[in-house]
């Protein structure tokens, strides 16, 4: 418990700084930002009045304390020239539906297909199985996603007469979407896999394993199979709340109304408090994964002692 | 012990013949080894490392890596003759339930994610056909038996909460809780400090009592043997080139590379004075190895050592020795003049017990 303590800590404490930069790093934006679309049309005073009620003419410090106070009511203030005068968090909230379903659904797609798969590698490996899997990470790694996708885009859609743009109220527009940001996850699951699989099969503790008359199945899933999961385990939950910044290529290819192009949009519009909360919100994510993943090892992995402090790995 | 009747023989190793497959390239690893195994002896095989002891036993329990084959010969054991297994389903007979094996390196022969008492209860399920709180009492008494403390507690802890010497008795605690007939323990003190060696040596040899087992001890220490072995069985080059009771191939050992194996005793060397050490390399396996394979490194090889292959020559009823100095026609010669007070003063030893 002391480690956990310890990491969420750590945790809270990285988090702040990150807000407190981000926060600090905007308010040296062009203050355009904050006037919208009319700007050009205001005198200087009228933007000077804009402003001060705004608190932008506050002591940076106010400013931060302010912040945070709106932060814990969970108010990220509003847009100005994206949707002007609409809240932020209310802008996101209805993106991300989108984005958080197709990045779960594609995070578990590959785990659902890549983590077997990769078992399945090293199980037969040399074997034609292993030699046609490790063809398709190649692949998959070696050729840009954009080739692939429009590939995908170009064929698959007139073989299995899918439809091309995502309709969210024909469930066959989905799978497409679906299974393209899968493809990529798949191949690195089955990689990693299959390479810590390969790692733990060539361990001393598995050869005493097999000299006390253990099953080769029963020594795959047993022993093998959870060791290996493990070092993959640290990463999941990162990879997992990451889906809901969605892909900004695969949204925009089928049209899905999700986060993948807010941020860039924000930026264009020079949209300052959507650019802020996204920021703050992308950066949180990773902070909580990297600590859910810590989380995830120590509880798995009987080395990591919950006692102590010390280092993880 | 040693008895040489037929019916305490539990295994029987006939002209093996072992080679590996490397980068298209073979080597011949075991070179024609013939060898019995007595029911209830404590057999021990030494020689330095290469020489193909841990091929040799792998080869018992079909552990070869996949590279490697069995070329020639049988491995008889009860009805099976174990060189023509090729299934797992033929192996899961003898692995385990009839012969267990002990590891070098118990800082990684165990599961660090399981507890050693699963570990450990993982083999009395499978040999022991024992499940739940009986399994579960089984295993605390293998704990205490390899003379761990506090088992309720140990039972729930992992192999990183062990030290180096506590793990290696939960490795032999695993190996005994199959129910073996046969142990075989490969190098199993060489990773660990010379204090907690002759511990792991003592607990092998009550264990072997208690339960009755026929131990194969492998080692590249004759020092170690003596403690332990009721016969020795001397490996070079992929082959065995001596092999009798302990007293005899320790006190009146006869094949030269014997010889050089026990001049380079550290018990042996006067104080003050450079270790003796066997010059040369050993054989390439890669190449055909002709006549004695020792005979370049021998300063007591005949002719004949550089052309014909050695059988072996009957010193007793138990003690043989494949070399040319034993022949009829062969000169006379002594062993080197540092060993002879040691065989004097062994046998004088051995013969007053
Ligand atoms: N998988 C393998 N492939 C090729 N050669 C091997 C393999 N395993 C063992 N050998 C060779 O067999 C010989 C005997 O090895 P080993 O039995 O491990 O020796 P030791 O007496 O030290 O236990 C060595 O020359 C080694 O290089
Ligand atoms: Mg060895």
């Amino acid at each position: 418990m002391w480690y956990i303590g310890k990491r969420l800590l750590q945790s809270v404490f990285t988090l702040f700084i990150i807000i407190t930069i981000v926060f600090s790093l905007l308010r040296l934006m062009p203050e355009e930002g904050y006037l919208g679309a009319a700007a050009e049309k205001m005198t200087p005073e009228q933007q000077e009045i804009i402003l001060t009620n705004l608190g932008l003419r506050d002591p940076l410090l106010v400013q931060l304390g302010n912040f945070y106070m709106d932060l814990f009511k969970g108010d990220l203030g509003t847009s100005v020239t994206y949707r002007t005068d609409v809240p932020v968090t209310t802008i996101i909230s209805e993106k991300i539906m989108y984005s958080l379903f197709f990045g779960l659904g594609a995070v578990a797609l590959s785990l659902i297909i890549g983590v077997p798969l990769g078992i399945l590698m090293a199980h037969m490996k040399g074997r034609w199985l292993d030699r046609l899997g490790t063809g398709y990470i190649v692949f998959v790694v070696a050729v840009p996603a954009a080739v692939y996708y429009i590939f995908i885009q170009m064929y698959v859609t007139d073989i299995f007469n899918l439809p091309l743009l995502f309709d969210e109220y024909n469930k066959m527009s989905w799978i497409l979407p679906l299974t393209s940001m899968a493809l990529a996850p798949t191949a690195s699951y089955a990689m990693w896999m299959r390479r810590y699989m390969v790692d733990e099969l060539n361990k001393d503790y598995i050869k005493l394993a097999r000299a006390k008359g253990v099953k080769e199945r029963t020594l795959m899933f047993r022993h093998v199979m959870r060791n290996a999961f493990i070092p993959m385990a640290q990463y999941l939950p990162a990879t997992i709340l990451f889906t809901i910044t969605g892909s900004i290529y695969i949204e925009s290819l089928y049209s899905i109304p999700g986060m993948g192009g807010l941020l860039v949009d924000a930026i264009q519009r020079q949209d300052n408090s959507v650019v802020q909360g996204l920021v703050l919100i992308f950066s949180s994510l990773g902070i909580i994964g990297l600590f859910l993943g810590d989380l995830a090892m120590a509880l798995v992995d009987p080395r990591i002692k919950l006692g102590k402090g010390g280092s993880t790995r | 012990m040693g008895d040489n009747n037929e019916k305490s023989r539990i295994l029987s190793i006939q002209n093996l013949i072992i080679k590996f497959k490397l980068r298209g390239q073979v080597l011949t690893a075991i070179r024609d080894i013939s060898l019995d195994l007595y029911k209830g002896e404590s057999l021990a095989i030494v020689g330095e490392s290469g020489s193909g002891k841990s091929v040799l036993v792998k080869s018992i329990m079909g552990l070869l890596d996949k590279n490697g084959f069995i070329d020639q010969g049988k491995i008889l054991y009860k009805d099976y003759d174990l060189s023509q297994f090729s299934t797992e389903k033929d192996w899961l007979k003898i692995r385990g339930k009839e012969i267990a094996m002990v590891t070098q390196d118990p800082m990684t022969s165990l599961n660090p994610l399981k507890t050693v008492g699963k570990q450990i209860e993982e083999c009395v399920n499978l040999h022991q056909g024992l499940k739940g709180k009986e399994a579960y009492e089984r295993t605390l008494k293998l704990l205490r038996d390899v003379g761990i403390h506090d088992v309720e507690k140990r039972y729930k802890q992992y192999p990183h909460e062990f030290s180096g010497g506590m793990r290696q008795r939960i490795v032999i605690a695993i190996a005994v809780a199959c129910n073996p007939k046969i142990l075989i323990c490969d190098e199993p003190t060489t990773a660990l400090d010379v204090t907690i060696q002759a511990q792991i040596l003592q607990l092998l040899k009550n264990l072997q009592e208690m339960y009755g087992l026929t131990t194969i001890y492998i080692t590249h220490d004759l020092g170690v043997v003596a403690k332990v072995a009721d016969r020795i069985a001397v490996m070079y080059a992929g082959d065995i080139i001596e092999v009798g009771k302990t007293h005899e191939v320790f006190f009146d050992g006869k094949h030269p590379y014997t010889w050089a194996l026990l001049s380079s005793l550290p018990q042996l060397g006067a104080k003050g004075e450079e270790l003796y050490s066997i010059k040369g390399t050993p054989p390439n396996l890669f190449n055909e190895i002709k006549g004695d394979a020792f005979a370049p490194r021998n300063p007591y090889a005949l002719n004949i050592d550089f052309v014909e292959r050695p059988p072996f020559f009957k010193v007793t009823e138990t003690h043989y020795a494949k070399t040319w100095l034993l022949h009829s026609d062969a000169p006379k010669v002594e062993p080197p003049q540092s060993l002879q007070a040691f065989f004097e003063e062994g046998r004088r030893y051995a013969y007053e017990q």
